[in-house]
């Protein structure tokens, strides 16, 4: 049974559901102690000391910066022109650069007491002056590229705090905007918030014989391995890293933390004893990275025909207090820079963004980087073209979509756009919306009364399975850009795949069961999927950018592919057939046209492993294929959402009336997981364009630190999305794109979109909060529109 | 996040509770749905030596009428009772406006009463309701009216060696109820309760300050309107507006809290409107 | 520290808690029933939802030692003992009403709890989307999108109206 374009029953589903899924939160180990970490209250101060007298009386383990081992420090590296690099030490030595930098690590028992020993380790803090925000907290200057001088830097090493600063140019853009019909201005301010995944960061460490393992929540198992040999001072071969079932990623998983080395230096200190930290949730909201603090001013220049001729301007992302492992502090502007523009078709193009350090906790990636906040932004620019020209949003958006006729296209700022199905994604999208319905409704109610009715775009790519040309981070000392993967027949003739990848919900052990069970020929339950240890696994830089269908499925579809043919080849000769005329279907070994198997998988298999006796000459023992995936450029992915919403005039509340989503997933190996990947990622992305927002006091306190202010929506603030789906198969070698981030690229952009066309109002703040809304139509009301 | 360590002490009766309260040397909470406490703990914002556990008090539970047409909820009744019990039309309506199920499942009336959250459905109903707490201490059982009880955000005039034994309240011949809050079963934003009760109209609202507010002038318009309440809904919605005292904090400004306050007594007023007399 | 007997999925058991343990660290660290998690220890994501007489109830709101007199039911207790999923937990693979599974226990107890007095009092009216919506706002999850969590609840409670 071919399990292709169908959703058998998730192999994960099963031990989740009945509890006994395996997260490192779950782990429990013989003579296990637990870590807490002393987090410091202020956002910028010199540690003048650290008193841990009280602490070792309760009968802990205190480490510090001072203690052995820990001098060492995290140090994301770039060879990006111009870009700065710091230090992020495991545990903060001399000075706290945002609230909630771990200073200390206390060892207990167990948690309870763990944290009663933390409470005596006594901290004396000189507080600094600080800096919250990346361009109007003590900002003295903010033109022509120059940037502002901050009263204390957050790093010695960047005297004006920007960690790094790039100028994309293409084309003459002056003499567009000085030629263009008309120009427009938007400046625009995005919120910070983060990923939240419902199991917060963990790690369990154990040194013994030599041998340090570590079970971290981790999206990348190997990398983690490899950046932390030299940290810890052992060989990369003498570290196991382990990624079990993890409790949701989003990206906020993909870094290498300080509490992670921390906790292997503390296992190094402590051979034999587990070490086990659970970041709680106070933990996550001040020290997990978090996103999307940023400061658009941008122009667009546009024909008298709605052509979009240029687009000009400067960004600020705000990345914290470090430069996270192995990301850099690029990772969101050069992202925003290089990706504004989006789907659409531009010569003249000159941005300069820049990444701003503050006190404040580490920006890194999440679902999306960036791109939710510059999909707004265009969009935004968008919308305030097609108010000036007169013209219809939707209109002026398909003169400037790349077309197929376009493909491939040459972005501004050299990325090459394979696909050109967004218009296709448009009219589905129009289609499933019933545009005309809704705008006859809207007319209806503008001329009868009652509440304003609002429809929302946003068009976008989503950049997908990145190979090497195109590999995810910014000149980092490693490219991203392959995976390995093993396929093996046992001797029983069950099958298991080793993947590079790994997984945090997105139901990888049934994909790639899928994908491998149809190539071999083998049932879907007969295969066994393995990732996330990479004592197991060959080779796999894990889940990010969502490239896992594309990288890790195309790894696995050419082993599995060479594996076939290797069994086939086996079966010929053991059967005395031709390989030509052999079949291998749900595990027996079939000859064109006859109706009775000749054979099994499980007897070619015995005879591979165990019966050398039976190997023809020229034959091996073994049937395991280890092959690698590469797809050296990337499998863009068209998206647009179009949605219906309606404003409540009287608390600037919206509701979603309805909101539809067509993407181009490619050729779809599971509905139903593409499906979820689609509506996760969506409410995500409704979640920071309409509730959650992370703000910081003056002095560099969180205010929104429990999910009492923090607000993630529920069951209840989340619509059912319409989601639609162009197949369009890419060119790698499972034909699929990548699913797992454009849903939360849409929602801030559809929300501002949708209030301006309900009222002409632009909205220049995010996230779309009823005051903020509020405030908004009161604004609009005095000015006498709409 | 783990509690401080305390110890749990589970009395059977008010006296006992009362007895480990009043002992300075045991530094004593009492503890009864633990719904707000519970965090409170956790986060080590509360670190008493020993917590009373109110839960192992079966005379704290129970509903009845009094003779005086009031219903006297024990403390201890849970807010899930509340909701199904529908023994008093308001309370059962507002309590379902709490949190969430399982919140509902362990949180008591008169441990949210005694938190004292403005942003929190019942202290509003009860001051709405003219309620009477009754209290127990070392030396014997008290009443505070609701309107005296609340002193600031999260204060009462309970004194530390009291615990709540009773909310008793009036059941309005006519009740509004409207509530704004961020997400479903978030803490209101704004809150606002209108009901009748015996001599007179009350206006509270929740959310708006430190305490469940009265909007007195809101409550005269009401009284001196007789019978008649047509064309008043504007003076009111002005006189909320005009006299409420409100702030900022990271989900609404001031400004837009005195607007709330204004457009959910509308909404209150509407909902009033819309009820059966049967209702109360 | 006090000894305490817990009746856990239809077993008693005696362990040794600190009175400050919550009800969802006994159930973890001691009785070893690591499917209720953490999510926020602070009673606002659900995912530590346990059924308590048969209500669900914060289990990091609760201590161990409060619990003593009650029946709870853990997501370990659904199944049968083949392994048979209950009718929820059925629903929640079906329509892929779970993506990580760490906010499911938490999602599949609540929504036990709503269908099971759905059925009792099927008169109170349809459990529309928009209903499980409401009923289901006190558990976050952040994979899902929800979609297939209400298409889960939507379908068990056909199911066990059938």
């Amino acid at each position: 049974m071919m399990t292709d374009a169908t959703a058998p029953t998730r192999k994960e589903d099963h031990r989740l559901l009945t509890g006994r899924g395996r997260f490192v939160s779950d782990l429990q180990l013989p003579r296990m102690r637990h870590v807490t970490f002393v987090r410091s209250p202020m956002a910028h101060a010199e540690i003048v000391s650290v008193d841990v007298a009280g602490t070792v009386a309760a009968g802990a383990e205190v480490f510090t910066s001072e203690s052995p081992g820990f001098e060492v420090a995290l140090r994301a590296l770039s060879a990006l022109p111009g870009y700065v690099e710091t230090d992020q030490p495991p545990l903060a030595r001399d000075k706290v650069r945002f609230a909630g930098e771990a200073v200390a690590a206390v060892v207990h028992d167990d948690r309870y007491l763990a944290e009663d020993a933390a409470e005596q380790v006594i901290v004396d803090y000189q507080p600094l002056d600080v800096t919250i925000g990346a361009w109007h907290q003590n900002a003295t200057a903010v033109t022509n590229g120059a940037w502002h001088q901050t009263v204390t830097p957050v790093h010695d090493a960047a005297p004006d705090n920007v960690l790094l600063q790039r100028t994309f140019e293409a084309g003459d853009v002056d003499a567009a905007c000085d030629a263009a019909a008309v120009v427009v201005r938007r400046e625009l301010v995005t919120n910070r918030h983060g990923g939240n995944p419902i199991e917060g960061r963990a790690g369990v460490a154990l040194f013994d014989d030599g041998k340090l393992t570590f079970w971290s929540g981790t999206q990348i198992p190997h990398l983690v391995r490899n950046l932390i040999a030299d940290l810890v001072g052992l060989a990369e071969s003498s570290i196991r890293v382990i990624a079990p079932d993890v409790g949701g990623g989003f990206g906020v998983k993909a870094v290498l933390y300080p509490e992670d080395l921390a906790l292997c230096l503390m296992a190094k200190a402590m051979p034999g004893t587990p070490v086990k930290w659970v970041e709680d949730r106070s933990e996550h909201l001040l020290s997990a990275c978090a996103s999307r603090d940023h400061r658009y001013e941008l122009e667009a220049a546009f024909d008298a025909d709605g052509r979009l001729t240029a687009v000009r301007g400067d960004m600020w992302c705000n990345v914290g207090a470090y430069s996270v492992m192995p990301w850099t502090a690029g990772i969101e502007p050069l992202m925003a820079g290089g990706l504004l523009t989006g789907p659409y078709k531009l010569d003249n193009y000159r941005c300069t963004v820049r990444g701003v350090a503050t006190n404040t906790a580490p920006a890194g990636p999440y679902r999306g980087v960036a791109r939710p906040a510059t999909v707004y932004a265009m969009e935004c620019l968008l919308d305030s073209g097609a108010a000036a020209l007169g013209m219809d949003p939707l209109d002026l958006r398909r003169i400037n979509l790349i077309g197929l006729d376009d493909v491939p296209y040459r972005m501004p700022t050299r990325l090459v756009d394979d696909t050109g199905h967004y218009d296709e994604c448009l009219d589905e999208a129009e289609r499933r919306l019933d545009l005309a319905a809704v705008r006859e409704e809207q007319a209806r109610r503008r001329r009868e009364g009652g509440r304003p009715i609002g429809i929302g775009v946003a068009i976008y790519n989503e950049l997908t399975g990145l190979g090497r040309a195109a590999s995810a981070g910014p000149r980092m000392p490693f490219r991203t850009g392959h995976e390995a993967c093993t396929v093996r027949v046992n001797p029983d003739g069950k099958v298991v795949v080793l993947s590079g990848v790994t997984s945090q919900g997105q139901g990888l052990e049934t994909t790639l069961a899928q994908v491998v069970a149809d190539a071999v020929g083998v049932g879907y339950e007969d295969v066994e999927v393995r990732y996330g240890d990479t004592d197991q696994v060959l080779w796999g830089f894990g889940a990010f950018s969502s490239r896992q269908a594309v990288i890790a499925g195309g790894a696995a579809r050419l082993a599995a592919d060479e594996l076939r043919g290797n069994i086939v080849a086996l079966a010929a000769e053991l059967y005395e057939a031709n390989a030509h005329d052999l079949d291998l279907i749900d595990g027996e070994i079939r000859v064109a046209g006859s109706p009775d198997p000749i054979g099994n998988l499980a007897d070619v298999a015995r005879a591979s492993w165990l019966e050398s006796n039976r190997l023809p000459a020229g034959f091996e023992p073994g049937l395991d294929v280890t092959r690698f995936y590469d797809p050296v450029m990337g499998a863009f992915a068209a998206g647009v959402q179009l949605a219906a919403i309606e404003l409540d005039p009287a608390t600037g509340g919206i509701e979603i009336l309805e909101w539809v989503c067509v993407e181009d997933a490619g050729r779809i190996i599971n509905p139903q997981i593409v499906h979820g990947q689609v509506v996760g990622s969506l409410a995500q992305g409704v979640g920071g364009a309409l509730y959650e927002h992370l703000v910081y006091d003056e002095l560099g306190n969180l205010s929104t630190g429990t999910l009492l202010d923090y607000l993630m929506p529920t069951a209840a603030e989340i619509p059912d999305f319409d989601v639609g789906h162009v197949e369009q198969p890419a060119d790698n070698p499972l034909g699929v794109r990548g699913v797992g981030e454009g849903g939360t690229l849409g929602p801030a952009a559809v929300i501002a979109s949708a209030i301006h066309d309900a009222l002409g109002v632009e909205l220049d703040e995010l996230p779309a909060s009823p005051d903020r809304v509020w405030s908004l139509m009161r604004r609009a009301e005095v000015g006498g529109s709409p | 996040m783990k509690p401080a360590p305390f110890e749990l002490v589970r009395p059977a009766t008010v006296d006992d509770a009362v007895a480990v309260l009043a002992d300075p040397a045991a530094d004593a909470k009492p503890l009864a749905g633990g719904q707000s406490l519970v965090p409170l703990l956790a986060m080590r914002l509360a670190t008493p030596a020993t917590l009373v556990d109110l839960n192992t008090i079966g005379s704290l539970t129970g509903i009845d009428d009094t003779a005086d047409e009031r219903v006297r909820f024990g403390a201890m009744t849970r807010q899930s009772t509340l909701v199904r019990s529908r023994r008093h039309g308001l309370v059962a309506h507002a309590s379902a406006w709490i949190g969430h199920t399982a919140i509902r499942s362990r949180g008591t009336i008169g441990g949210s009463v005694a938190h004292a959250d403005p942003s929190a459905e019942l202290p509003s109903v009860a001051v709405a309701c003219d309620g009477v707490i009754g209290v127990a201490g070392p030396d014997g059982s008290r009443t505070i009216a609701a309107v005296d009880l609340f002193e600031s955000m999260l204060e009462t005039t309970l004194r530390s060696d009291e615990i709540i034994t009773e909310v008793t309240l009036r059941r309005p011949q006519r009740w509004g109820f409207a509530e704004f809050a961020r997400r479903d079963g978030d803490f209101a934003l704004v809150l606002a309760v209108i009901a009748e009760v015996a001599d007179g109209w009350r206006v509270v609202l929740g959310g708006v300050g430190p305490t469940p507010w009265r909007c007195r002038d809101a409550e005269r318009l009401l009284d001196d309107s007789a019978t008649d309440m047509s064309g008043l809904d504007e003076a009111i919605l002005d006189a909320v507006a005009d006299t409420v005292e409100t702030f900022d904090d990271v989900h609404a400004s001031a400004e837009y809290r005195r607007a709330m306050a204004a457009e959910f007594t509308a909404r209150a007023l509407a909902d009033m409107a819309d009820r059966e007399p049967g209702d109360a | 520290m006090r000894d305490v007997e817990l009746a856990v999925n239809g077993r008693v058991r005696a362990l040794r808690v600190d009175d400050r343990h919550t009800l969802a660290d006994a159930l973890r660290e001691q009785l070893g029933l690591t499917g209720t998690h953490l999510g926020c220890e602070h009673g606002v994501c659900g995912a530590c939802t346990v059924l308590v007489d048969g209500e669900p109830v914060r289990s990091c709101l609760m201590f161990a030692a409060q619990a003593v007199d009650a029946e709870i039911t853990t997501i370990e207790g659904l199944a049968q003992p083949d392994g048979t999923l209950h009718p929820v937990q059925q629903a929640f693979s079906d329509c892929h009403g779970l993506q990580c599974g760490f906010c499911t226990p938490g999602f599949v107890l609540t929504a036990v709890h709503l269908v099971e007095t759905h059925v009792v009092d099927a008169a109170a009216g349809p459990l529309d989307r928009d209903a499980i919506r409401h009923e289901l706002s006190g558990n976050i999850c952040r994979c899902t999108g929800y979609q297939g969590i209400v298409d889960a609840v939507e379908r068990a409670v056909e199911i066990r109206l059938r």
